[in-house]
C-alpha cells in the first residue's frame, strides 16, 4: 500500500557559520504518527524542527508536505523560499508550539486563540469564537479567556498556545520543548492535553526531553547526534534494545 | 518685581502659547505619519532601501534645530525655483517654515523611537506570527504596530516635551509664539524676569497636561502588563 507521506523531510542540512548543526536529517511522518526526537542539548534537535516551517533556513534539502515540495531557492548563506505564498499555506497547516510559549501578550487568552481562524484564515467570527472556546474548555483554562497571558502560570500559558495551535485545525503539529520552561509540577498537565491529542490520532513530531511521554506516546522515536539520525524505530526498540552506543548512554543517564 | 505687568500681559502671553500649540501639534502629528514609514525603511532588509532613512536621520539628528529652521525659512528663497513655485505662498509664512523644519526634525527623532519599539518586540511573539501563515501586513497590523505603540510611549512621550521646548525657536524667525510674544512684550516694558518667568510657568503647565495625557494613554495601553493580582482567599 502506497500513501503519500503528511511530512517528508530529505536530507536537511543547516550550517551556523562554521558550525554544521544538521548533517543530512531525512523524516517521514505518516497521518496519526507521534514521533518523538530525542537527543542531547547541543544535537540539533530543535533546529531541524525549526527547519521544517522554515523558522530557520536549511542551507541543505527537502521539505515536502503532502506530496508538494516547499520550492526552495538560495538565499545569502542558506535556501529562502522562492514562494511566500506556498510558505504561508504551509505554515498555515503546520502548528508550532515553542517552548516559551509566545503568546501575544496585548491580546487575551481567547484573542490569541481566535487570531489565527479568524484574521488569518478569515472564517466567520461567530464560529471561531464558538470553536475557540471550546478549545479553551478542552485545555482546561476556559474561565481564564478574558485575562491577559501576564496573569496565567506558565503551564497555562502552553496549553493556551496549544490550544492557539488546534484552532487553525493544523494537519501536523510540531512542539519544540513544550515543557522545557515549565516548573516540574506545571509538566504534567502539559503532558495531559498533548497525551489526548496523541489518542485523538493527531500527528505530532515532538522535541522533547520527558522520556517516559516519549516511551507510552510515540509511534516512533528517533534519536539525534551530533546532527545526525543516530538511532530510530518503535519506542520499544529505541528504549529496549538501542542498537547505537550514544542511545543506550543517553538514555541510561536520563532515566 | 511688577506684578501687574504680568496681569496685565497675560492674555497675550496665552496668545503665544496658542501659536505654540499648534506648532507643536501640527508638527507632532505630522512627524508622525511620515516617522511610520521612515520607520519601516530603516529595518528593511535591503540595504539599498536601508540606505536612505539613515542619511535623513542622521542629518536631522546630527544638526542643531536652529540650523534646520534657517535653513528652511532663508534657503528657500534663494531659489527662484521655489519662488516661482505653488509653494511659495506657504514657505513665505514664518509660521509655514517652522511647522517644516520642526516636522522634518521630529520626523527624525520619532522614527528612532519606532523603530526601536519595533525592534524590542521579542523575536518568539513574531514567529508566533509567522507559523499561523501571517503575511507581513497581517503581522505589522496584528501584532507588530500594535505592541509597538506600548512600547514606544514613554519615550514618544518625552520627544513631544522636547518638541514644545524646541518650538521656542520658532521666535527666531518673527514668529510671536509663546517665547517671541514674551520678547515683544519685555522690549516694550524691560521688565524680563516677570514676564520670563510667566512664561516658563505656561510652558511648564503645557508639559504636565502632556506628561499626565501620557501616564494616562500608557496604562491602558500596557494594561495587559500590569501586575498580576493574586487573590488570597480568605479563611473561613
Amino acid at each position: 500500500m502506497s500513501k503519500v507521506p503528511a511530512l517528508e523531510l530529505n536530507d536537511i542540512h543547516k550550517t551556523f557559520g562554521d558550525v554544521e548543526v544538521l548533517k543530512g536529517i531525512s523524516l517521514k511522518a505518516y497521518d496519526g504518527d507521534v514521533i518523538s526526537i530525542l537527543g542531547s542539548s547541543g544535537s540539533g534537535k530543535s533546529t531541524f524542527l525549526r527547519c521544517i516551517n522554515m523558522l530557520e533556513n536549511p542551507t541543505k534539502g527537502e521539505i515536502i508536505f503532502n506530496g508538494e515540495p516547499l520550492s526552495l531557492k538560495p538565499g545569502e548563506t542558506d535556501l529562502v523560499a522562492a514562494n511566500m505564498k506556498q510558505l504561508t499555506q504551509m505554515r498555515q497547516q503546520i502548528g508550532f508550539v515553542f517552548q516559551s510559549f509566545n503568546l501575544w501578550p496585548h491580546m487575551t487568552i481567547l484573542e490569541n486563540v481566535m487570531e489565527g481562524p479568524a484574521n488569518v484564515l478569515k472564517r466567520p467570527k461567530n464560529e471561531v469564537k464558538a470553536y475557540a472556546e471550546h478549545l479553551l474548555n478542552k485545555v482546561g483554562i476556559a474561565d481564564k479567556k478574558d485575562m491577559y497571558p501576564s496573569q496565567l502560570s506558565g503551564g497555562q500559558q502552553q496549553r493556551v498556545a496549544i490550544a492557539r495551535t488546534l484552532a487553525m485545525d493544523p494537519q501536523v503539529i510540531l512542539f519544540d520543548e513544550p515543557t522545557s520552561a515549565l516548573d516540574p509540577e506545571l509538566v504534567g498537565e502539559v503532558l495531559g492535553v498533548m497525551r489526548n491529542l496523541a489518542d485523538e490520532g493527531r500527528t505530532m513530531l515532538i522535541v522533547t526531553h520527558e522520556m517516559n511521554f516519549a516511551r507510552e506516546v510515540s509511534s516512533e522515536v528517533v534519536f539525534l547526534h551530533q546532527g545526525l539520525v543516530e538511532e530510530k524505530g518503535t519506542p520499544t526498540q529505541v528504549f529496549e534494545n538501542p542498537q547505537s552506543e550514544r542511545c543506550k548512554g543517553f538514555l541510561s543517564s536520563t532515566f | 518685581m511688577e506684578l501687574s505687568v504680568v496681569i496685565s500681559y497675560f492674555p497675550r502671553l496665552l496668545d503665544g502659547a496658542w501659536v505654540t500649540l499648534q506648532l507643536v501639534i501640527l508638527s507632532i502629528v505630522l512627524g508622525a505619519i511620515f516617522a511610520l514609514p521612515i520607520a519601516l525603511a530603516r529595518i528593511s532588509s535591503s540595504p539599498f532601501v536601508r540606505v536612505f532613512p539613515f542619511l535623513y536621520i542622521f542629518f536631522f539628528r546630527g544638526t542643531p534645530l536652529l540650523v534646520q529652521i534657517f535653513l528652511v525659512y532663508y534657503g528657500a528663497s534663494q531659489f527662484e525655483v521655489v519662488k516661482e513655485s505653488v509653494f511659495w505662498p506657504i514657505l513665505r509664512e514664518p509660521f509655514w517654515c517652522a511647522i517644516i523644519a520642526f516636522t522634518l526634525n521630529t520626523s527624525a527623532y520619532t522614527a528612532e523611537i519606532f523603530r526601536g519599539a519595533i525592534q524590542a518586540i521579542p523575536v518568539g511573539e513574531v514567529e508566533a506570527c509567522k507559523v499561523v501563515g501571517m503575511t507581513r501586513f497581517q503581522m505589522y497590523r496584528r501584532v507588530l504596530l500594535p505592541r509597538a505603540f506600548g512600547i514606544v510611549l514613554p519615550a514618544y512621550g518625552n520627544e513631544i516635551i522636547l518638541m514644545l521646548k524646541g518650538s521656542a525657536l520658532a521666535s527666531t524667525i518673527t514668529l510671536l509664539d509663546l517665547t517671541g510674544m514674551a520678547r515683544t512684550i519685555i522690549a516694550r516694558t524691560y521688565t524680563p524676569i516677570e514676564i520670563f518667568m510667566a512664561a516658563g510657568v505656561i510652558y511648564l503647565v503645557i508639559s504636565m497636561v502632556v506628561i499626565a495625557i501620557f501616564k494616562q494613554v500608557e496604562k491602558r495601553q500596557n494594561r495587559y502588563l500590569g501586575p498580576i493580582v493574586i487573590k488570597v482567599p480568605e479563611k473561613g
